[in-house]
């Protein structure tokens, strides 16, 4: 299959949620009431200190909102989506298709995503920005690298959610996988307690963990809390654990594939 | 009235055992819910610890919060969450029109048919958290407090059921209404925290309209004689009425949905 086709996945995944208006209400009023309760959180926490390890309030409630809304991804979907084609058998008319599904499954995603940014998380920042107050970028060095570390934790929660995804094919379900990875993204990648934060046994550990690239250093990044050099060498290190987790989502399909038993259909 | 009380036993056997004949995936399933709840409340402990209290709460006193919190839901929403957000569905292929011609009532069948035994794992973890919680937060404890607790629980767990249903029920009349278990589930979330870290209308929406601060927060402050934000003196009296009612209101809006419904499949 030209790779030219798969575009055709991203726009019919757009389209698609285009027919549940109802759910784009539905989802900008939840994620603003999230956004809203997570800076409520950090305000009561802070209870009227200033700075607490170097990190003042306004720089706490920026990350949270960041990272409630700019860096949100929605995994389980996915999850969901694959589980769903395992149970009930629609994965082989996946692999009747001429294409990679992995390659599909990722540009269905980017249109679900895109969807979502376009009509959920760019209101809701704007609405937070002009009532909450939202720090800009560090500096402009910070500024011109928040995109790529952004594009970059897309990237690596793509691959963590897909190899979930993948090991349905032996478990048959994905409901499980869905709960295990929401346990792990909200302790260890920086989602609810940045790393700053942490015992600093743990945030060692964390830091060099994959999930680390999908919130903490992103929003750590736009906060200028990495000074240049360190920037550079977490997107390399980001880069790396994405070849990495890219790869194994490779191997796991070419393991799947081969084991693959239709329940229905 | 005698048919419902031999049929659901019946009904609740049955779908067990469909559920058991997956006894790893039913296990792994209690395991992930575990772990997945186990990881927010870690991080919640965490920011707890780190800063001394939240809203004047201290860890032992959040964590008899979460564990009513995860105890009520848990208890309602096995009678409901599945069931009614599976409506929508039935509604659309026409599958609920089989419901209603069912020798028994509609709600009945639906709650009965689908007890949820998943949220077992949630049940064991608020156990735990609560059986380590309660000797550390030096409440007083006396019977008429203990059976104010035990009351409450029930109380939350029937308006959980109670607004399950609403929201399942409203599928009835618009054929979808699972973007409103997105909000639920968005004011559940904050149901987690004390109240009066929320600003005002949040809290007057969460004792109102979404009633979810009556989930845990209402109950627990009153069982540790914290003062209770807006409802002050009236808080164990709201606590206890609030499950019933709700049923009442929820039983209204079933029946009106179920006059109402048309169908949308066939």
């Amino acid at each position: 299959m030209k790779l030219s086709a798969y575009p055709a996945f991203t726009h019919s995944a757009f389209q698609s949620r285009l027919a549940y208006r109802n759910q784009v209400w539905a989802n900008a009023f939840g994620d603003l009431v999230n956004v809203f309760a997570r800076i409520a959180i950090w305000s009561a926490a802070y209870a009227g200190m200033t700075v607490v390890d170097g990190v003042t309030l306004p720089e706490m409630v920026t990350y949270a909102v960041l990272v409630g809304t700019v860096l949100r991804w929605d995994h389980a979907r996915l999850l969901h989506e694959v589980g769903d084609a395992v149970r009930t058998g629609d994965v082989a008319v996946y692999l009747l298709k001429p294409l990679h599904y992995p390659f599909a499954i990722l540009a269905s995603h980017v249109g679900h995503y895109a969807f979502s940014f376009v009509t959920v998380t760019i209101p809701v920042v704007l609405i937070v920005g002009f009532t909450a107050g939202l720090m800009p970028p560090a500096s402009l060095f910070h500024a011109a690298l928040f995109p790529v570390f952004w594009l970059l934790s897309w990237l690596v929660m793509f691959c963590i959610a897909t190899l979930c995804g993948l090991l349905a094919f032996w478990l048959l379900t994905a409901f499980s996988l869905e709960w295990f990875l929401m346990g792990i993204m909200l302790l260890f990648s920086g989602a609810v307690v940045p790393m700053w934060f942490l015992p600093p046994a743990l945030a060692t550990l964390f830091s060099y963990l994959p999930f680390a690239w999908v919130h903490y250093y992103p929003a750590a990044v736009y906060l200028g809390k990495l000074d240049p050099t360190s920037t550079w060498l977490h997107l390399g290190m980001g880069l790396g654990w994405l070849a990495l987790l890219a790869a194994a989502v490779a191997w796991l399909w070419s393991r799947a594939r081969h084991r693959i038993i239709v329940q229905g259909g | 009235m005698q048919r419902p009380l031999v049929v659901i036993p019946h009904l609740v056997r049955m779908y067990v055992r469909t559920r058991f004949e997956y006894p790893g995936a039913t296990m792994l399933g209690w395991l992930s819910q575990i772990v997945a709840y186990g990881g927010i409340y870690t991080a919640i402990a965490l920011i707890v610890t780190r800063f001394g209290n939240l809203g004047g709460w201290i860890w032992p006193e959040m964590a008899l919060l979460l564990s009513f919190h995860l105890l009520a839901y848990s208890l309602g929403a096995s009678f409901s969450f599945t069931q009614f957000r599976d409506i929508e569905e039935k509604v659309r292929l026409g599958t609920f029109d089989a419901v209603l011609v069912k020798p028994i009532g509609a709600w009945t069948y639906l709650v009965f048919s689908g007890i949820n035994i998943g949220y077992a794992g949630h049940v064991l973890l608020a156990l735990g958290l609560m059986a380590w919680s309660l000797p550390q937060v030096g409440a007083d404890w006396t019977p008429l407090t203990v059976l104010f607790f035990l009351a409450t629980l029930v109380s939350s767990a029937a308006m959980v059921c109670a607004t399950m249903t609403m929201i399942g029920a409203t599928a009835l009349v618009w054929v979808k209404s699972s973007h409103l278990y997105s909000i639920f589930f968005g004011f559940w979330e904050l149901a987690r925290y004390p109240l009066q870290i929320f600003p005002f209308p949040l809290q007057i929406l969460m004792l109102t309209f979404v009633p979810l601060g009556f989930l845990a927060y209402v109950p627990v402050a009153v069982a540790l004689g914290k003062p209770v934000a807006l409802l002050g003196s009236a808080a164990p009296l709201a606590a206890l009425a609030i499950g019933p009612l709700w049923v009442l209101i929820a039983m209204a809006h079933w029946h009106y949905c179920l006059r109402n419904y048309q169908g949308a499949g066939g």
